[in-house]
């Protein structure tokens, strides 16, 4: 179910009904909850509504052993059933066909010709979010940063929970298990607020939608395009991925408040990061904050001189993260490389004056330079392949190739960063008004019904959003 | 109830809780979605997005379809796409044939914009009608159109897919979808009882072409003085008709009732020799050359990759006008054998998918794409023959053909 469907909004109104209304008390509204959840995977695809329950269970008595366990041996062997599993249904569902491919075509390369069956099983839909949310449970009882929850149904009812289930946000059990202990009634001002982003997520999902036009225009192109279409084309898909990922969380974390659950924020304008660090404190910060908890620090940080390696490890295995092939690989390595760059220049005493300066030309061209680099990132991320992205690169810095539609290029051009630009004011927006929506206007809440009727009245609601397929 | 167990202020001041949240919730959810629906509702019928206003002739056709029924006369219907839109005049071939004795009216089903999945929805409909009145075609004629029929197709006219689905198709088959996939069928009544039929991706299409002109299809360039002639006599050609049939709008179905274009008998010398010079303007070599690359973009028109679900597609529209014809025959119109030229590739793959129809139907496809009757000089652009021209010379072969099995 997408959230952005006819049968969503349904869905929506009859859980609602029975959660409003029907079951007050705590243990019911935690079965209509996990019932709805499953109901609410289960559109997409029945059969792996086992996988997401059985990997739930799973955690949630591995964490009462690991607390059980009287030595660090024995924890450490509970923590590694359960890396085992999570890790194992991930590799199995989303790496396996990759793996197998990649050594086909090396042994090719080699000059042997190998005949392997690729087990072509289907993607279950979010399994990188909730093995990851699972296993950050896992991983924090055995590090003792907190004790395991008793009741499995509070576990597995927040494991699914429907508005986060399928992309995110990456919720940690210390922040969603307690308050699914103890579900509170929202407030009307939180409702509000859900109201908002549910809106504000609507409309740049749509808008992500119409950006898809000139994202496929541009990479998939069967003529040679001009610089200026190939950077409206790149811009676009920057916008197209923000709108698409964060619209789908501002309306999961909207969602959330309507029941009564706070979620974190999962982007903060990531484009007017000033440099590749703070583009990653910006951009998934669900994703960021659970790799560097406990990919990054489990090797070893900042300590040991190994900070370089760590860090292209981690973004190396962030990129694989996103998707079973190299364009991620590659991805993920590109941003390792210019986060140990920037670290790199930071310690040069030539830049120390630059870092320092906070005047706007030096904000200005730290955000260039960031915006720039960010840019050729998603290059990779979304070419069909790594000789593409390097042939689409190239004709970004192409230069004296002039566009076949003249000026209406330019208007193209300047509406798609028009939209990305718009796209954040919205967000800053949102982040802003959060707790000052008690006082706003019959013709505020006028335009955000306007706002919807916009999104129902275009928008391509068959396209499902982008992350689904992580 | 633990429902109380966080209602505390930032200021650690106690809150009570709000009882009625969720009636105001579902009451804001109720009036908003009201107030967004009738926005899309009447921005939809501001303009005139409907299914009078995105089907035009089909919808007028499917109107017409009891006039139809009525008729005196015995009947024959071409049906297919644009091509035979353009390609068949009934009331030449009509006439004809009542110079021969013989009283038949016949019609021309020729859409463009439907693809075989959606001709296959509007013939069921036309079925429905004709075993309804327990009426029979005499002979019906069903245009094959290998380049309609390929997966380039298919996916180019998915923006419409929901919208014509819900157009064309009866409730009934609705249900049947919802019972297969429930998010498509729930989908599917929204639009059709709360969009006006409309989808949101038909929209998004229409403005996101508007806004992101698609490919490039002006690869080749006339002279000025040829572009300006187009315009000249296209427009003259426009007053002309308006002139020489002021009541054209007063019919129920546009085309003058029976589909497709007046017959040169019908126009004044003045109007021929102008249709001559607008002619001269429009088949110029970079016009052809042109429509060439926009329908191998749009239609992969040499290759012919065929999708196999618009092949049962077309399947199911011959089994459906076997249901209540007489007779049958499929039919590939001609082509612009000067620009259009099937790669080998493309005519195994034809064959194959000829074949496949025929051990389907039980009816041999004619093939009339190479006929003699027709030259390139007679097609408007690489896939349509022209008004007066192509579309008089193919009605008199069908003649030619089809009089002795209309006795």
């Amino acid at each position: 179910m997408i959230f952005n469907t006819p049968i969503f909004f349904w869905f929506f109104c009859i859980f609602i009904l029975f959660y409003g209304f029907a079951f007050l008390k705590q243990t019911p509204r935690l079965y209509l909850i996990l019932i709805s959840s499953l109901v609410f995977y289960g559109a997409w695809n029945y059969a792996f509504i086992p996988l997401l329950v059985g990997s739930g269970i799973a955690d949630y008595y591995i964490a009462q052993a690991i607390d059980k366990s009287q030595s660090r041996q024995s924890k450490k062997r509970w923590l590694i059933l359960s890396l085992v599993i999570n890790l194992g249904i991930l590799a199995t569902f989303k790496y396996a066909d990759f793996a197998i491919e990649s050594v086909a075509q090396l042994l090719a390369v080699l000059g042997y010709q190998a005949s392997f069956t690729t087990l072509s099983w289907v993607l279950p839909v979010g399994i990188s979010f909730y093995t990851f949310q699972s296993l950050s449970y896992t991983i924090d009882v055995y590090r003792g940063d907190m004790k395991p929850r008793k009741g499995l149904l509070e576990f597995v009812a927040a494991l699914s929970f429907f508005p986060q289930l399928v992309a995110g946000p990456i919720l940690r059990a210390k922040h969603i298990l307690p308050q699914m202990h103890a579900i509170a009634l929202p407030k009307w001002n939180a409702v509000k607020h859900g109201f908002l982003l549910i809106t504000v997520g609507l409309i740049k999902k749509t808008g992500a939608d119409l950006l898809a036009i000139p994202v496929q225009a541009a990479f998939e192109a069967k003529e040679a395009l001009s610089t200026l279409e190939m950077w409206t084309g790149v811009i676009a898909f920057a916008g197209q991925i923000y709108g698409d990922f964060s619209g789908y969380t501002d309306m999961a974390i909207g969602l959330a408040l309507l029941l009564g659950f706070k979620i974190p924020l999962n982007f903060r304008v990531p484009y007017f990061a000033l440099s590749p660090v703070d583009f990653w404190r910006r951009w998934h910060i669900s994703l960021s904050s659970w790799l560097k908890d406990y990919l990054y620090i489990s090797l070893g940080g900042n300590r040991n001189n190994h900070r370089t390696r760590n860090v292209f490890l981690t973004m190396l295995l962030g990129g694989l993260w996103h998707g079973a092939a190299w364009t991620f690989v590659a991805w993920g390595a590109f941003h390792g490389s210019i986060i140990t760059a920037t670290h790199y220049l930071a310690n040069l005493k030539i830049f120390s004056r630059f870092n320092a300066n906070n005047s706007f030309i030096t904000k200005f061209v730290k955000w260039a330079i960031t915006f720039y680099l960010i840019l050729l990132g998603w290059v990779f991320f979304r070419a069909t392949d790594i000789n593409s992205a390097i042939s689409i690169i190239g004709n970004l810095h192409a230069i004296g190739t002039s566009s076949v539609l003249g000026l209406h290029a330019w208007t193209i051009f300047i509406m798609t960063s028009v939209w990305v630009l718009l796209m954040h004011v919205m967000d800053y927006y949102v982040i802003k008004s959060a707790d000052k929506l008690e006082g706003k206007t019959w013709l505020f809440w006028f335009l955000i019904i306007l706002g919807q009727a916009i999104c129902l009245f275009i928008g391509e609601p068959s396209n499902e959003f982008i992350y689904f397929q992580f | 109830m633990s429902s109380s167990t966080s209602n505390f202020n930032e200021n650690k001041e106690q809150v009570m809780p709000d009882k009625y949240v969720f009636h105001k919730m579902m009451l804001a959810i109720v009036l908003g979605m009201i107030a967004a629906i009738g926005l899309v509702r009447v921005i939809l019928d501001l303009n005139d997005a409907n299914k009078q206003g995105i089907m035009g002739r089909v919808a007028e056709a499917q109107a017409a379809l009891p006039r139809i029924i009525e008729e005196p006369n015995d009947l024959v219907m071409f049906y297919g796409s644009s091509m035979t839109g353009a390609g068949f005049s009934p009331r030449k071939f009509d006439r004809d044939l009542k110079a021969m004795g013989k009283n038949i009216t016949s019609f021309n089903f020729g859409f463009g914009g439907l693809n075989p999945y959606f001709q296959d929805l509007l013939s069921r409909r036309i079925a429905e009608q004709f075993e309804n009145k327990d009426r029979r075609l005499k002979l019906a004629l069903i245009e094959f159109n290998p380049f309609q029929t390929t997966t380039t197709r298919w996916n180019r006219a998915k923006f419409t897919l929901d919208s014509f689905i819900t157009m064309l198709a009866s409730d009934e088959e609705l249900w049947q979808i919802t019972k297969q996939d429930l998010t498509r069928g729930i989908r599917l009544f929204n639009i059709k009882y709360l969009r006006n039929d409309i989808s949101a991706e038909m929209v998004t299409s229409f403005y996101g072409r508007e806004i992101f002109p698609p490919q490039r299809s002006r690869a080749f360039k006339d002279d000025e003085q040829t572009i300006a002639d187009r315009q000249t006599y296209g427009k003259e050609l426009n007053e002309l008709f308006e002139k020489e049939y002021p009541d054209y709008e007063g019919e129920d179905w546009s085309y003058a009732w029976q589909g497709a274009g007046t017959i040169p008998e019908e126009r004044s010398a003045h109007t021929l020799a102008v249709f001559d010079k607008y002619y001269a303007a429009t088949q110029t070599d970079a016009q052809m050359k042109n429509d060439r690359l926009s329908r191998i973009r749009s239609a992969d028109i040499e290759e012919l990759h065929f999708e196999p679900l618009l092949v049962e597609s077309f399947i199911g529209i011959v089994k459906n006008f076997q249901r209540f014809s007489d007779q049958v025959e499929v039919i590939m119109l001609p082509k612009n054998t000067r620009y259009i030229h099937y790669t080998p590739a493309a005519k195994i793959r034809l064959a194959q998918t000829i074949k496949q129809i025929e051990e389907a139907t039980g009816i041999k496809i004619k093939d009339h794409q190479e006929i003699e009757e027709i030259n390139p000089d007679m097609f408007r652009d690489t896939t349509h023959l022209s008004r007066y021209r192509g579309d008089i010379a193919y009605t008199d072969f069908l003649l030619k053909e089809y009089t002795q099995s209309l006795n």
